[in-house]
């Protein structure tokens, strides 16, 4: 058997990740060496191993997963789209200035009409800085919501209630940078009522410590971003949901809807 | 909160329950790929509706937890969202590429469970090759395709097949299954390469 021959033996083995560290290095060594006959047969080897996948049952994962995963990736497309279009508006204010520069060289206006002119793109310069603000807020949400929704020190908190009829909702809890509750199909509160988010203390007499406040949109999506919670997660026993009058309480006035304890 | 194109996301949702017609146009993986690099959300909806499924129930199948291969889907799903780039479908089709990198991440996080990942020297975040379809395959579709090989691994040796799942499933080593079926390493190499072997004949035959 040729050195080959020896290697060829092993590319199944190596396609499929199976080969101890030494083995992998020196197939991986006699690849790098331009094998022609072990490229060709890691090519099919590796498509072989593809195959494999089919092997295992098809398996349903939950609409949480689903919804999680897409409001990361708007959040991410819309951080993209922001940054683009906030970075164009440099140009049209150099624009505006140069246009400005040109005409009082070429023409006969009066300082009245200058100081007019300049009065007024100073005004548009100040709208399209607040309006950069504004979206550059918008951008560090996004990419905050995004940070906490993916990243692996996150905690999720299931938030359950005993109305059938009602959605689940979840919490995820980063240490550093806040809460997200989300939910699908929520119903809304009567009139002009909200849903209040609140964090119960693990200390024995600790009362429910308010936090934000907000109404799901018309069709029944709820995110609620709690930046800068009002309490640790570490002396916080759960989070819970109750319907409150429009902008809140101070201490609950209804029966929790949704309750997550905090393992 | 977050507002959003609320109805083509409600309809895509009642239309993965069955509930109405999917009205939005049919388009190839790799069609769809290409959009995300345009940051195409609907895109990537697609995608996820598409194969959640196969995606999902291979990881369960390896971490055998559902809400760890819930992460591990959410992880994949990100990383194509964020590197659609690196699919390069001139190269090969679009699922047995998501399927191995399903099945990477899957073993990246068994290992560290394990305590493994001392033999993980590649990057965490490195991703796969695409695979080429060899000239003799033919186009199975995914049914088809899946009951295939099924019927020819079941045709395997129990032995071939056992080395070969804890291979695939497990991300065990020659040495590891050799260990764990209590077998000499040669014998444990064998079964493996020619299961594949004969899994690829069978394959050629269909074709």
């Amino acid at each position: 058997m040729t050195n080959g021959d020896q290697f060829r033996e092993l590319i199944e083995g190596y396609s499929l990740g199976a080969l101890d560290p030494e083995e992998r290095a020196s197939v991986e060594a006699h690849l790098a060496s331009g094998c022609v006959d072990c490229g060709k047969a890691l090519e099919e080897a590796r498509w072989l191993v593809t195959q494999l996948a089919y092997l295992a049952p098809e398996a349903k994962p939950s609409d949480l997963l689903r919804g999680r995963l897409l409001q990361t990736v708007r959040a991410e497309a819309r951080a993209m789209k922001s940054a683009k279009v906030s970075s164009a508006i440099p140009l049209w204010m150099w624009g505006a200035f140069a246009a400005l520069l040109l005409f009082t060289i070429y023409t006969a206006w009066d300082t009245t009409q200058l100081n007019k002119q300049i009065a007024a793109i100073n005004e548009q310069a100040k709208q399209e800085i607040a309006k950069r603000q504004e979206l550059e807020e918008k951008f560090a949400i996004a990419q905050r919501e995004a940070i906490i929704l993916t990243d692996p020190r996150s905690v999720k908190i299931p938030m359950g209630t005993e109305n059938k009829e009602l959605p689940k909702m979840e919490a995820i809890w980063h240490a550093k940078l806040g809460i997200v509750v989300s939910g699908l199909n929520v119903p809304a509160p009567s009139g002009t009522h909200t849903l209040q988010l609140w964090l119960i203390p693990k200390a024995k007499d600790g009362k429910p410590i308010p936090s934000l406040t907000l109404r799901p949109d018309a069709d029944g999506k709820f995110v609620l971003l709690v930046a800068n919670p009002p309490d640790a997660m570490d002396t916080t026993k759960a989070l819970a949901i109750t319907e409150e009058p429009a902008g809140g309480s101070p201490q609950p006035t209804t029966k929790p809807i949704w309750v997550g304890a905090i393992s | 909160m977050i507002g959003d194109e609320e109805a083509p996301v409600f309809l895509a949702l009642l239309a993965s329950l069955g509930i109405v017609p999917d009205s939005r146009e049919v388009l190839p993986d790799a069609t769809l790929v290409q959009s995300l690099l345009r940051q195409d959300v609907s895109a990537f909806e697609q995608l996820y509706d598409r194969h959640s499924r196969q995606v999902y129930g291979l990881v369960l199948r390896i971490l055998q937890q559902a809400a760890t291969a819930e992460e591990v889907v959410q992880d994949v799903f990100l990383q194509l969202w964020r590197n659609a780039a690196a699919y390069d479908a001139e190269r090969g089709p679009f699922v047995p590429w998501l399927l191995t990198l399903a099945r990477n991440r899957a073993l990246d996080n068994l290992r560290l469970k394990s305590e493994r990942q001392r033999r993980r020297e590649d990057q965490t975040d490195e991703l796969p090759p695409v695979a080429t379809v060899p000239e003799y395959e033919k186009q199975l579709d995914g049914r088809r395709r899946m009951e295939r090989v099924r019927s020819l691994m079941g045709g395997l040796l129990p032995q071939q097949k056992r080395a070969i799942e804890l291979a695939y499933f497990e991300g065990l080593s020659h040495s590891e299954i050799a260990e764990k079926l209590k077998q000499p390493l040669g014998t444990v190499k064998s079964w493996i390469r020619n299961g594949l072997l004969r899994l690829k004949e069978g394959l050629q035959t269909a074709s």
